[in-house]
């Protein structure tokens, strides 16, 4: 894993990028889960990351953490398609 | 203690002297092979540092007999020969340094307890501060050292010089040096030695070690373990403990618990070999570069590693960019090095708890034990989690030293936040 294509940008360096958290499973988790519970899995992580030294945008990123395949990346929050 | 057993010779001037005259028949397998049984008191999973000094001090300090290391690969194969070797106990709070300073007494006798040659050297620690601010955020560690009785000192750039004449302390740099924190006793151990010592020691006393033998699941009966499936077949335990550092997120998600924890990656390296440079550890945050730390090793490669690659992986692949980091790092105080090569270069797993502190618990069954989340510390760590951890699960209470490491601090706020960065392993 060298790089993350970002919806804004195009194709970018990691190291222009920030990972922020793994997200719960759970949509309903409360707020000791969101803040302290990770989901382990070696198959699928689903993260916040943002593009620090880009357009500074909040990305979705869904890839495996045991081979660096990803799978999805995408814009968060309200404009996000 | 004398570690008696038909199997393991015990090593002394002596025995070096009939080996040599005796020639390779004299030398055995450090641990033997022995076969998986059906049933077992404590079952560890994990022969890394922390499991394997677990068993050991299980069947030493608490005579308990039937006690087995479960090791998906080879003794050794994960952390325990990953890391950069330095132990030290120059920690802020009042949980850490208690139980590092047990730690680093213990790391003093260790070879003597072991029987085995562990190399600690007491180098001396060094947290430089390359910017002003840095010298009060040193000064308050050193003074909680000291108030714990843990030797500490804030060295100004002349003792800075006395002490590490090779850093040239008072010379130019873009950031210059402005002063250090010193522990003395903190050191080096030889890290391979720790997993071969603990295992031969433990070996001795008739822990059985079994290598190639991976642990996939749990058996359960309400809220009691009863035993877990392996890959070479189901084996019954009355207790067992999980020291899988670097895959505890795994573990939970086995038992369907989610855990405070990420795996990071953290890479460190090593240079050729070149005569004696620096004859102590040097850590220091270089502005622009992040963290970098460096020692050289007693073949004379120069140890250096930095901060965790920043995101969560099992691929154990270091980014590029990090690396590049620590050398810069590494060349901004020593210039020199611009003539070493890399020789080597690897990453480990960590355990990342979200406040930078382990986890010695029960794991949702009363008899499942849980020692992880040593993020990248664990191990300096080896010594006193295998003694402390052992009394818990001999005993089932947790003693006073381990007791700030319960997996509930989470949940009531009792949070052991060394760096006070809140619950995230990497800055943002």
């Amino acid at each position: 894993m060298t790089r993350l294509v970002c919806p804004f940008c195009g194709p970018r360096e990691l190291r222009e990028f920030v990972f922020h958290k793994t997200l719960p499973a759970d949509d309903n988790a409360n707020a000791y889960e969101r803040t302290y519970q990770r989901v382990a899995s070696i198959a699928l992580s689903s993260e916040h990351w943002q593009h620090v030294e880009g357009c500074r945008g909040w990305l979705l990123v869904q890839r495996n953490p045991s081979t660096g395949q990803v799978f999805e990346v995408r814009l968060l929050g309200a404009g996000a398609a | 203690m004398r570690l008696a057993s038909r199997r393991m010779r015990r090593y002394s001037a002596w025995s070096l002297l009939r080996a040599r005259l005796a020639g390779d028949r004299y030398w055995r397998p450090l641990w033997s092979g022995r076969t998986l049984q059906p049933a077992y008191d404590v079952l560890v999973v994990g022969a890394g540092g922390h499991g394997l000094a677990t068993a050991f001090h299980l069947a030493r300090d608490h005579g308990i007999k039937r006690v087995a290391v479960l090791e998906k690969r080879l003794v050794g194969y994960g952390n325990v020969g990953r890391n950069t070797t330095i132990v030290r106990s120059n920690y802020l709070l009042p949980e850490n340094h208690y139980f590092y300073e047990d730690s680093l007494r213990r790391w003093e006798t260790l070879s003597r307890d072991l029987n085995y040659n562990v190399m600690y050297s007491p180098r001396g620690v060094v947290d430089l501060a390359l910017t002003d601010d840095a010298i009060p955020a040193l000064a308050r560690r050193g003074n909680a050292m000291r108030l714990a009785g843990i030797d500490a000192e804030l060295l100004d750039l002349p003792a800075l010089e006395r002490f590490v004449p090779e850093l040239e302390a008072r010379r130019t740099r873009r950031f210059p040096i402005v002063g250090a924190l010193v522990q003395r006793r903190g050191g080096t151990v030889r890290h391979d030695a720790v997993a071969w010592g603990y295992a031969r020691a433990a070996s001795a006393l008739g822990v059985d070690i079994i290598e190639g033998c991976e642990v996939t699941g749990v058996r359960t009966v309400g809220n009691n373990a009863t035993g877990v499936e392996t890959s070479r077949g189901y084996v019954q335990a009355e207790r067992i403990v999980f020291a899988t550092a670097g895959h505890t997120g795994m573990i939970g998600t086995m038992l369907g618990t989610a855990l405070p924890i990420e795996t990071h990656l953290l890479q460190a390296m090593v240079s050729e070999p070149i005569k004696p440079l620096l004859n102590c550890v040097v850590v220091y945050v270089s502005p622009g570069h992040g963290e970098t730390y460096i020692c050289q090793s007693d073949r004379g490669g120069l140890v250096m590693g930095g901060h965790l690659d920043g995101f969560p992986s099992y691929t154990r692949e270091g980014q590029w960019h990090r690396l590049e980091d620590v050398v810069q790092g590494a060349l901004e105080l020593f210039p020199r090095l611009g003539a070493v090569k890399i020789l080597r270069h690897w990453a480990g797993t960590n355990d990342m708890t979200m406040d930078g502190s382990p986890i010695m618990d029960r794991l949702r069954y009363d008899n499942v034990f849980v020692n992880a989340g040593w993020c990248y510390g664990g191990f300096k760590a080896i010594p006193a989690s295998g003694a402390a951890f052992a009394q818990f699960v001999a005993t089932g209470t947790a003693p006073d030293l381990i007791r700030g490491f319960r997996l509930s601090r989470f949940a009531t706020g009792h949070m052991l936040d060394e760096p006070g960065q809140g619950p995230f392993p990497v800055r943002l």
